[in-house]
């Protein structure tokens, strides 16, 4: 799982050379890895570590930063969870300076609860709660200005949504899943269910859940292994005597 | 009127005269007065002279102050290092410096450079050295001024300049205690500094305008690339890569070039490496710190296990580094790896001067190891566990209860274990206006990075905090765990609508805490994977206790480990082994006057015992 995460298929030579070298602190690159995340986001791919290294050029260089940027990355890493990957993005914004450079006012300050309240909602599995908070009017702002522009925001949501359903559930009704993944109508969960792959039972109300090492569990009793060569000395004593 | 005009007009050609009388009468007042200054002034000469003299003199009485044994000590340090005699330079920095720190300066500074200075010949890359010497007894036992600061990074800028920027790489060669010593005190005074400019509201009028024009002091940029310089000109990164892929030596050699050979340039490297990761976990950039470690592997035969101080604060950094990345069983094994080394080499290193800087990061690894192990726990090290209960028994159990009063332990724990983290940017001191009004607003004031659920730390702003923020609010969704884990302990299988009403919570809050505790039992972890890289690894379950959910029932199974015995047997076995081995082979005792007397100690034998010690009466007397 790590190794897509570390270095994902989708990441070209040039990036992978930003981001291991040491022209990822030229500031000058900021603008190929800039666009790289607005790749990511039209073609529905994410790579964390070059997202972060725009965050650590921002660090070092307020300014070239850019808060819609900060923002995407955000809600990329949003999708991402339970994986650390958003909490590392904070981990990298620095405490601004007030300044009045900016043209207009900066978003992100008001932005930022918000997308940590619902990286929270997320962290702690509250999925019905994510998304009546998500379609609630107060974040209107951050629907109609950055998630509409994610490609595929709501599904890679799904996707998170799926991670822990998966792992926890071998049978999950209908209704439950419906609230989680925020699809209401019948058609619109069956539809989902069969591009899953996953199957409905004989009632039509509960959908199994494949197998899968997190949702197959077994008793263990874990037995010592004893091998030979802790053995040899032992045995190698009592052989001379 | 024509004489009035004439007037005018003689006026004119009068103030043009003026004029260049007074340019003239200018130069002629220069003259004058360097003329004067040759008549009028001798007090003013004698008064420079003077002043002079008296800067002399209290340079000269500073030098008679210097103690004759501290003086024997410098010239032997210097030849030491003119002569390349590692072991001299071993000694003298090592034991001979602290020696007479403790003596004579234990609480004012070291003469200057320039008093020493005579004694050296004006040697400019001794007296370089020396400095960061004196810089570095400044920061530890006095505290440093803006003067100290300031100069103390002009000073690290000239050595490292003179290392990376003369013709070819240097003669010099230093022990390795001191190159790692070199690397830290670098980064530790740039932490130092980061810390002490971003408190903007403690500074006085003259410090405001000495930061105002110094953007270039201790940037982080700055600090960046000397490390990343030393690893690129001693191409360490393709030295250990050779090297593990089995290269001769003359193929490395090759690999590394004319500076990689030398073991200066290597060794620097080296320790850069372990530089960047803890300059990057300082600016919270933990997963750009674990991925310049690649290829250092973390295992007892390393070469940076050769300084203590190195070695330790390598595991330091990286455990700490999995910790914020919630791999939690990978920042477990680091810990209890070094400390383990830490309890055995104990006993070598209680005279070394790094002692205490190594007792401290121990006692903060012990925190860090009580904070995991209370949001993962595993039966991996009873022994760490003990001495962990030992010193924070309170705050475990606290912490393993879960709940609304595990947040302050967590938070206790974390504040004293975590790294000093820093700014990367500093107030914004060349603006006059940010400045005031930063001095002028109150701490609340600026954005701060609320959850909705946490007290008091949300109003600090300072990096730690941030970290201390982010780190609880994972803490917080985990909270529920230790109660729930409590409850599926006694059942095999259980409704979840039982479990609610035990609970008194709502089913479907349940069943979404369920899927939390099954998030938390897993983690990436490196234990299937040794030589890989750092940051890679696979999920594994860190629980005993297994469940899932089948539509509105829970299904609990439990693995328990069995009992493990066959270590201690086997350690005893070998040890009754050694016991009687030292015994047989101990020589037998000189022969006694009073022959008969059994009562003696009778000596071991080969044989068995009976017959064997008529065997060594014999022996004996014959």
């Amino acid at each position: 799982m790590t190794s897509t995460w570390f270095s994902p298929a989708t990441r070209t030579e040039l990036i992978e050379s930003l981001v291991s070298g040491v022209d990822r602190y030229n500031p000058s690159n900021v603008g190929i890895l800039e666009d790289y995340l607005y790749h990511q986001i039209r073609s529905q791919e994410y790579d964390c570590l070059a997202n972060l290294a725009i965050l650590k050029l921002y660090q070092f260089n307020p300014d070239l930063y850019n808060p819609d940027v900060v923002i995407n990355i955000l809600i990329k890493a949003l999708a991402a969870a339970p994986a650390p990957d958003f909490n590392l993005c904070i981990s990298l914004l620095d405490e601004r300076p007030p300044n009045a450079n900016m043209e207009e006012p900066d978003p992100l300050p008001s932005l930022l609860p918000i997308l940590q309240g619902l990286h929270h909602l997320l962290y702690r599995c509250r999925f019905p709660a994510f998304w009546r908070a998500y379609r609630s009017d107060d974040l209107e702002a951050l629907r109609d200005n950055y998630t509409i522009e994610c490609a595929g925001f709501e599904d890679s949501i799904r996707e998170v949504v799926i991670r822990a359903v998966k792992s926890t559930f071998t049978r999950i009704s209908t209704d439950r899943l419906g609230l989680y993944l925020d699809l209401n109508t019948p058609e619109e969960l069956n539809a989902y269910i069969e591009k899953l792959g996953w199957t409905l039972d004989s009632s039509g109300t509960v959908v199994n859940v494949p197998s899968n090492p997190d949702n197959q569990i077994e008793a263990t009793v874990v037995q010592e292994n004893i091998k030979l060569p802790q053995l040899t000395k032992v045995i190698s004593q009592a052989a001379k005597a | 009127m024509s004489q009035q005009r004439m007037a005018l007009w003689a006026a004119d050609e009068d103030i043009d005269e003026d004029i260049q009388d007074v340019s003239l009468a200018i130069g002629n007042y220069g003259q004058n007065g360097h003329f004067d200054d040759a008549h009028i002034q001798p007090p003013q000469i004698d008064e420079q002279t003077l002043i002079a003299m008296q800067q002399h003199l209290v340079q000269q009485a500073a030098f008679a102050a210097i103690p004759d044994v501290v003086k024997g000590f410098i010239v032997h340090f210097h030849q030491a290092v003119l002569d390349n005699n590692l072991a001299e330079i071993t000694v003298a920095y090592e034991s001979g410096w602290n020696k007479y720190t403790e003596k004579f300066y234990s609480r004012t500074e070291w003469p200057e450079a320039e008093i020493i200075a005579p004694l050296v010949n004006d040697d400019p890359i001794f007296l370089i050295l020396y400095r960061e010497l004196y810089y570095r007894h400044v920061y530890s036992r006095l505290q440093p001024n803006i003067d100290d600061r300031f100069h103390s990074y002009e000073n690290s800028c000239e050595l490292f300049n003179y290392l990376l920027n003369s013709e070819g790489p240097v003669q010099l060669e230093l022990p390795e205690q001191w190159l790692w010593d070199i690397i830290d005190e670098f980064i530790y005074q740039f932490q130092a500094f980061c810390t002490w400019r971003s408190k903007v509201k403690s500074k006085t009028e003259d410090e405001l305008l000495m930061l105002a024009d110094s953007a270039g002091v201790w940037s982080s940029y700055s600090v960046l690339n000397v490390l990343y310089s030393l690893i690129q000109k001693s191409k360490i990164n393709e030295c250990i890569v050779a090297q593990q892929e089995g290269k001769s030596p003359e193929e490395i050699a090759e690999i590394v070039g004319e500076y990689g050979v030398k073991p200066l340039y290597r060794m620097l490297g080296y320790f850069s490496i372990v530089g960047l990761l803890r300059v990057h976990v300082l600016l919270g950039d933990f997963t750009l710190a674990l991925k310049v470690m690649d290829n250092v592997e973390l295992n007892q035969k390393s070469p940076f296990t050769r300084v203590t101080a190195c070695h330790v604060a390598t595991y330091y950094y990286v455990g700490f580094c999995y910790i914020m990345l919630r791999r939690y069983p990978d920042a477990i094994r680091t810990f209890v790896t070094i400390l383990n080394f830490i309890h055995r080499m104990r006993q070598y290193h209680t005279r070394s001067y790094q002692y205490d800087q190594i007792s401290k990061t121990a006692d903060r690894m012990y925190a860090l190891y009580a904070i995991c192990h209370a949001l993962s726990p595993s039966r991996l090290d009873d022994n760490i566990t003990n001495m962990v209960k030992d010193r924070y028994g309170d705050e475990l159990a606290r912490m393993q209860r879960g709940g609304e009063d595990a947040l302050p332990a967590f938070e206790e724990l974390f504040m004293y274990a975590c790294p000093k983290f820093i700014n990367a940017n500093s107030p914004p001191y060349d603006d006059p206006a940010a400045i005031s009004q930063i001095l002028n607003s109150s701490p609340t004031a600026s954005p701060t990075q609320r959850t909705t659920e946490l007290p008091s730390t949300a109003t600090h702003n300072d990096p730690a905090h941030r970290h201390l923020r982010l780190f609880l609010s994972d803490v917080t969704a985990q909270s529920p765990v230790p109660t729930l884990r409590s409850f599926l302990k006694l059942y095999t299988s259980l409704g979840a609508k039982k479990l609610a009403n035990f609970l008194d919570a709502d089913e479907e809050e349940i069943v979404q805490e369920m899927m939390v505790m099954k998030q938390a039992s897993r983690s990436v972890s490196r234990i299937g994977s040794e030589k890989s890289s750092l940051l890679d690894g696979q999920t594994i379950t860190t629980s005993d206790l297994n469940f899932v959910i089948d539509d509105n029932m829970v299904h609990i199974a439990e693995s328990t480990i069995g009992r493990r015995y066959a270590g201690w047997f086997i350690k005893n076995t070998e040890r009754t082994q050694k016991i009687l081995d030292d015994l047989r082979h101990t020589p037998l005792p000189a022969p006694r006057k009073t022959a008969a007397a059994a009562s003696t100690s009778v000596p071991a034998t080969e044989a068995p015992k009976t017959t064997g010690r008529k065997v060594a009466w014999g022996g004996v007397k014959a």
